[in-house]
């Protein structure tokens, strides 16, 4: 799996096949299942492929349907929906075995201005405040596998360790994030390798409040689906915080919605993330 | 017919074929149509499709073309997964022949997990609340009356927003906040008030985005891009539910809002997410969505 800016660069670099389909590489994985945040990042790509500029994708939505076989590649292939005068949008699915895996619609706009605000960035110690715990290689390779290499991790803390108590959201969770080198100036990479690092730590923020973490393997985890809306352009290889809420949890479900600031202050993108969270009992899951 | 009679009646779809469906068009008394009845007739049209020991805990879709309130809408649903615990439906709405909205929906067989979830504000009850119509009607907005007519089902209490009666709370810059049921009762079939509450859902989120900023909303353009809803909990959507909406951003003609539901009693019983465009209105622009 990628474990700087230019092997993720690669992975993201589609093979088109034909008008609107592509493939997308694998690497090697440790891992019995390719990681979300490369179908997600992938399929973004391919969407983005089909799009002339100036228009730019803010949002995408996506459902996980199937777990992805790394011994394969995956095929993305996209569906225009709308080729508006403002907004344009394009549906992937992404298919393996002759099957759906993951399906993703995209939206792009092109750009104007409007009305403006944006909510502030929460008082939080800095990525190299001596506070904020770095997450090692070793430990993202123990807790995570490889697939999160390529990000640099800190860890300001949750409701379990190091947040105080909010009794309005027992479940939250801070982290600074990077891709580890940098990447092309193209805004276009960016939110991919966003999107790729986007689903990472998210489901910890549900965790939090239950004692359970993914390291100790005392629970099944598995991304339901995946949302991100754009807010405004930024760089993924500069340190943003991610700042994770999760609302509810209940029927072997949770859900978590994120804010994304850039160091400086300005939000720059939200996501949204539902997931399968059971207790792993014995042999049922 | 009451108008709670009303919308039930345009949720009850006709099958046209195995997955196939058509939804009624009602009275409107605005040339066009309201997003949340295509959502809702949607929904109903992807429960149609599954066996009912299977519930929807979300949806996720998008807004493509304005809908023509003289034809009636079709739905064709695909079927993208048969699992186990998790059932995956594609639903196509469309009119003359083109896409206008496209919602996927994820349906799961009920089991039990961990619980958590956040606090209730505090606010005040439903009865503290203004008739929402009566407070758009004050503000300027030239379509109160004809939005109150098109919601018509809808008992919206307001409490107040960013700039009129609510307090900052929890670092939100643009809130507001309402208590919303259906003024009549629904019977007692979950699909009926999952389907009830998702209409309701977009009477009044992308109208946050506005809470902090100076502007009549009649004066603005306003289209739902996209609209998304969580189901956490089941809950009748005629008893008085909390609708507590925030946006964290806007930028670039285009609003961001977010939306708690809360039953009276404190049970957090969904979240719903929706982008929107918002832009000041100038002469003769169109706009993307089902909302012109």
């Amino acid at each position: 799996m990628p474990r700087d800016a230019d092997e993720l660069l690669a992975l993201l670099d589609l093979e088109k096949l034909d008008d609107d389909l592509f493939r997308g590489n694998q690497m090697p994985t440790t891992r019995p299942m390719v990681f979300g945040g490369q179908i997600a990042a992938q399929s973004l790509v391919a969407a983005s492929l089909t799009v002339e500029e100036p228009y730019v994708a803010h949002s995408l939505h996506s459902y996980f349907l199937q777990p992805g076989d790394p011994s394969v590649p995956t095929v993305y292939d996209v569906e225009n929906l709308r080729d508006g005068r403002s907004f344009v949008t394009r549906r992937v699915i992404a298919q393996q075995h002759g099957r759906p895996i993951y399906a993703q619609t995209v939206n792009f706009q092109k750009a104007e201005d409007g009305f403006e605000h944006g909510e502030s960035m929460p008082d939080v110690p800095g990525p190299d405040d001596s506070s904020v715990r770095p997450v090692s290689r070793k430990q993202q390779e123990e807790l995570h596998a490889d697939q999160w290499n390529v990000a640099d991790i800190r860890f300001v803390g949750s409701s379990a360790q190091g947040l105080d108590e909010d009794p309005r959201h027992p479940g939250r969770q801070r982290v600074w994030l990077r891709v580890s080198s940098p990447l092309p100036d193209d805004q276009f990479w960016h939110r991919a390798a966003f999107t790729y690092l986007s689903d990472m730590t998210l489901i910890g923020a549900a965790m939090s409040p239950h004692g359970i973490s993914f390291g100790k393997g005392d629970a099944f985890v598995a991304s339901l689906d995946h949302a991100v809306w754009f807010h405004r352009p930024f760089r993924a290889d500069e340190w943003w915080l991610y700042d994770q809420v999760s609302p509810s949890a209940s029927a072997g479900r949770a859900l978590v919605i994120a804010r994304v600031f850039t160091q400086d202050g300005q939000l720059v993108a939200s996501v949204a993330q539902e997931a399968v969270l059971r207790p792993r009992k014995g042999a049922s899951s | 017919m009451n108008p709670t009679e009303e919308l039930v009646d345009l949720l009850d779809l006709e099958q046209i074929d195995g997955d196939l469906f058509r939804g009624k068009q009602p009275e409107s008394a605005r040339a066009r149509v309201y997003g949340g009845q295509v959502a809702a007739q949607a929904l109903m049209a992807g429960i149609r499709t599954v066996p009912e020991e299977y519930a929807v805990h979300s949806l996720h879709s998008y807004f493509l073309l304005g809908g023509d309130y003289a034809v009636p809408i079709i739905y064709d649903v695909e079927r993208i997964r048969d699992g186990r615990s998790f059932l995956t439906r594609r639903v196509v709405a469309r009119q003359h022949g083109r896409p206008i909205y496209y919602q996927t929906l994820n349906f799961q067989k009920p089991e039990e997990g961990y619980e958590h979830q956040d606090l209730i504000p505090d606010v005040g009850a439903p009865e503290t609340g203004f008739d929402l119509v009566e407070v758009m009607r004050k503000g300027g907005n030239d379509e109160a009356d004809a939005l109150g007519k098109e919601w018509g089902a809808l008992d919206v209490r307001w409490l107040g927003n960013t700039r009129f009666g609510l307090e900052s709370d929890d670092g939100h810059v643009s809130q507001a906040r309402m208590w919303v049921r259906l003024k009549e009762g629904l019977g007692d079939d979950p699909r009926v008030h999952a389907a009830a509450f998702t209409y309701a859902s977009d009477v009044s989120l992308l109208g946050s985005t506005l809470s902090v900023h100076d502007v009549n909303p009649s004066k603005t353009q306003m289209a739902s891009l996209d609209h998304t809803i969580w189901f956490h909990r089941p809950f009748r959507a005629d008893q008085w539910w909390l609708y507590d909406q925030w946006s964290p951003s806007a930028q670039g003609a285009r609003g961001m809002a977010f939306g708690r539901i809360f039953t009276q009693d404190g049970t957090l019983v969904a979240t719903a997410a929706q982008e929107g465009l918002i832009r000041p209105r100038r002469g003769g622009s169109e706009g993307p969505g089902v909302k012109e």
